[in-house]
């Protein structure tokens, strides 16, 4: 099938996601975990309309565009947002996006609820949970249920800004069915999961 | 089938222990965890805030919330009780009261006061409890016909097509394409009642449930019968305690008549605003947090459990026995349309008009002086502010009319404080599942608290609010940016 990216003429296979094609910020899409569409870096714009590359299919006929003005509006701002609110500092990767996009977290003035004050949660001899520095992205809790391990040793905790993962009943992880397996950390796109052997 | 539904196994066991909500996941076949993040999301499992609280809605930030925070212990989202507003509600325990005329009136006893009610086609003069009260009025004739096999469904979809009757809730959607495509869809099939009312400023179809659970339900059941559903799910706000009680009343008489071809039961909402969202409604019955989902695919085709499902207003399904009876072509004439009209109008309550009222008509009606107004918000908390009172409400039209919410304000109110109010509301009721609405409503409140009116930041905040995942976080900035627009024709 055949569809417009900012203007040129692509063929594609049938079901291909446009996150293949084009080449959008993204964060919350890992190809492990069926996460995806959560954190809307990678909205693209299709035939008017705003949609995550990550989980919209390639149609016959699409005109996409991956870098309106509205778009890097979007991106910058919310990228200013998310370092205004989470301790970026162990994402490289975001760092690098926030460069990029000429972004100034800053000029939205001082907030004074944020993720940043979240102590780190020490329960277990492998890793840490600094959810400080967690953005949010259920990558790591869709790892240890559905999508990979299948034990559900996280679940979501609260609503709106301070919503992030914990683990059932709140229990330290040792209490739960986690075994360890370390997937949770591959995914977490932040540095909030990391082993212990990176603390000093 | 479908496994039972945690919600309400978790709520026969309120107050909750560990314990409790072990047994719960155990009984509804989810993983531990599954259950604890529902736990950590509604409020009715987290613990209710207690005490003596000040409904806080867009009318009782115009009557200066600070004076009157000051005889409360803390705040209560909108209830629907805007017409009697400022109000206040008392909640010990799991008991929830409202505090009216000097009295405490338990939830599952308190209906709006039923002159709120003006009109005649969706709103008879009389509120109408009992089965025989309504077929002494003409009701039930399209069901028991529908029964004997001498009104198709085929018929029932063709009237609302040509009837052109659009979505009540806020989206405006043309009911008969939805129908259609769910009528389409393999069986089993459902149909839920959209009954989650949460919008400040509106209480059209809290009023319609408690003064006419019949004419809901033969509304409901018609279109059940249309698009071939097996079951309906009537999802009512969980606040909206005698609602409940009057539909499961009026159920049980349906039954005991052979009025029932479905089965049909009652859910009590997640009591959040985001259970209004379709899809996070969806989520909900199924005994999950009220998240919206990515939609496609759409409800009509994977819905409830996957399957096709017809998600419905309460006032949407109130109008198909109407437009049966008065016919497409008649009905169509004059749509009837519920606003719930408040603020500073002598006579808030709420009005059947037809679409196509001027603004200032409506205000008229509940004896509102448009000269006497420094603006209007129309649609609720998804709204806007307006000063255009020659605006003809229809849909699709240059204002979102939402779910016929209409808030006057006088000269004297300042409508930074309103509007503080509604930026509140958003971050309270973001659920935080995609990225910009739990960090954009946030921003909005320090914002709209410091007035900001910088173009460059304001259009930053609702561009980027804009590529929320669902209406919730798309709506949230409409009403602020509509602010800098009358201050700016001001
Ligand atoms: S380490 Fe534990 S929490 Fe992380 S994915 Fe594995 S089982 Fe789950
Ligand atoms: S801990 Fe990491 S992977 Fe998990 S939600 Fe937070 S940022 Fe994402
Ligand atoms: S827009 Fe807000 S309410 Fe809607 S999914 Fe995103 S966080 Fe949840
Ligand atoms: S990567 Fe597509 S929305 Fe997050």
């Amino acid at each position: 099938m055949r569809l417009k990216v900012n203007g040129q003429e692509v063929e594609v296979q049938e079901g291909t996601l446009l996150l293949e094609i084009t080449d959008p910020p993204h964060l919350c899409y890992h190809p492990h975990t069926e996460t995806r569409g959560l954190c809307r870096l990678c909205l693209v714009e299709v035939n008017g309309r705003l949609l995550p590359a990550c989980a919209t299919q390639a149609q016959e006929g699409m005109e996409v565009r991956t870098d309106t003005e509205d778009l890097r509006t979007l991106r910058k701002t919310l990228l200013e947002w998310l370092a205004l609110f989470t301790d970026l500092s162990l994402a490289p990767g975001l760092q690098g996006l926030l460069e990029a996009y000429g972004a100034h977290p800053g000029r939205w003035g001082r907030v004074p609820e944020t993720r940043k004050e979240r102590e780190p949660i020490r329960d277990n001899p492998f890793f840490l949970r600094d959810y400080a520095k967690c953005i949010n992205c259920r990558r790591c809790v869709d790892a240890c249920g559905e999508g990979i391990m299948g034990v559900w040793a996280l679940t979501l905790e609260g609503r709106g800004l301070l919503a992030h993962p914990t683990t059932p009943l709140d229990r330290p992880l040792p209490e739960t069915p986690c075994v360890f397996c370390g997937n949770c950390i591959q995914v977490c796109p932040t540095g909030a999961l990391r082993p212990l052997s990176m603390e000093v | 089938m479908e496994k039972p539904s945690l919600l309400p196994l978790l709520d026969a066991r309120l107050p909750l222990s560990e314990e409790k909500v072990a047994e719960a996941a155990r009984l509804a076949g989810v993983p531990l965890a599954q259950a604890w993040g529902v736990v950590r999301y509604y409020p009715r499992y987290r613990g209710l805030p207690q005490g003596r609280l000040l409904v806080d809605d867009p009318v009782a930030r115009a009557r200066g919330f600070a004076r009157l925070l000051e005889g409360a212990d803390g705040t209560h989202p909108p209830l629907g009780l805007e017409a009697l507003s400022p109000i206040h509600v008392r909640v010990e325990g799991e008991e929830r009261y409202v505090e009216w005329e000097g009295r405490l009136i338990p939830f599952k006893e308190f209906r709006l006061p039923f002159a709120l009610g003006q009109g005649n086609r969706l709103l008879p003069p009389e509120p109408i409890l009992e089965l025989d009260q309504y077929e002494a009025l003409g009701g039930s004739v399209f069901l028991r016909r529908a029964l004997k096999n001498l009104l198709a469904p085929e018929a029932i979809l063709q009237a609302v097509e040509e009837a052109g009757l659009l979505g009540r809730g806020g989206a405006a959607f043309p009911a008969h394409i939805k129908m259609r495509a769910v009528a389409r869809g393999e069986p089993p099939r459902y149909l839920v009642v959209n009954a989650d009312e949460s919008e400040p400023g509106n209480f059209k179809d809290r009023f319609l449930l408690e003064h006419h659970p019949f004419l809901v339900l033969e509304g409901a059941l018609l279109a059940a019968l249309a698009v071939g559903a097996s079951q309906v799910f009537l999802y009512v706000r969980d606040e909206f305690e005698a609602a409940i009680l009057g539909l499961e009343n009026a159920i049980r008489q349906l039954g005991e008549a052979g009025l029932l071809p479905v089965p049909t039961e009652v859910f009590p909402s997640g009591g959040l605003y985001i259970c209004g969202e379709e899809t996070a409604l969806l989520e909900s019955i199924e005994g999950k947090r009220a998240e919206p989902r990515l939609k496609p695919p759409f409800p009509v085709e994977k819905g409830l459990w996957g399957r096709p499902t017809l998600v419905q207003n309460v006032e949407t399904l109130a109008n198909l026995p109407l437009i049966l009876r008065e016919g497409p072509g008649t009905w169509r004439q004059t749509e009837p349309k519920l606003f719930s009209v408040t603020g500073d109008v002598a006579r808030p309550g709420l009005y059947e008009l037809p679409l196509g009222t001027s603004l200032e008509d409506a205000l008229q009606r509940a004896q509102g002086e448009p000269e006497a107004l420094k603006a209007v918000l129309l649609g609720g908390a998804a709204g806007v502010f307006t000063r255009d009172f020659t605006f003809p409400l229809r849909y699709k039209g240059r204002l979102p009319l939402g779910a016929g919410a209409i808030v006057a304000f006088g000269k004297e109110v300042d409508l930074w404080e309103v509007l503080l109010g509604l930026a509140e509301f958003f971050r309270e009721e973001s659920c935080g599942e995609c990225f910009p609405c739990p960090l954009g409503t946030a921003v909005q409140v320090e914002m709209v608290r410091r007035r900001e009116r910088n173009p460059d930041l304001v259009h930053s905040l609702g561009q980027t609010l804009k590529g929320s995942l669902c209406g919730l976080g798309q709506s949230a900035y409409w009403a602020y940016q509509s602010l800098l627009e009358v201050e700016g024709a001001a």
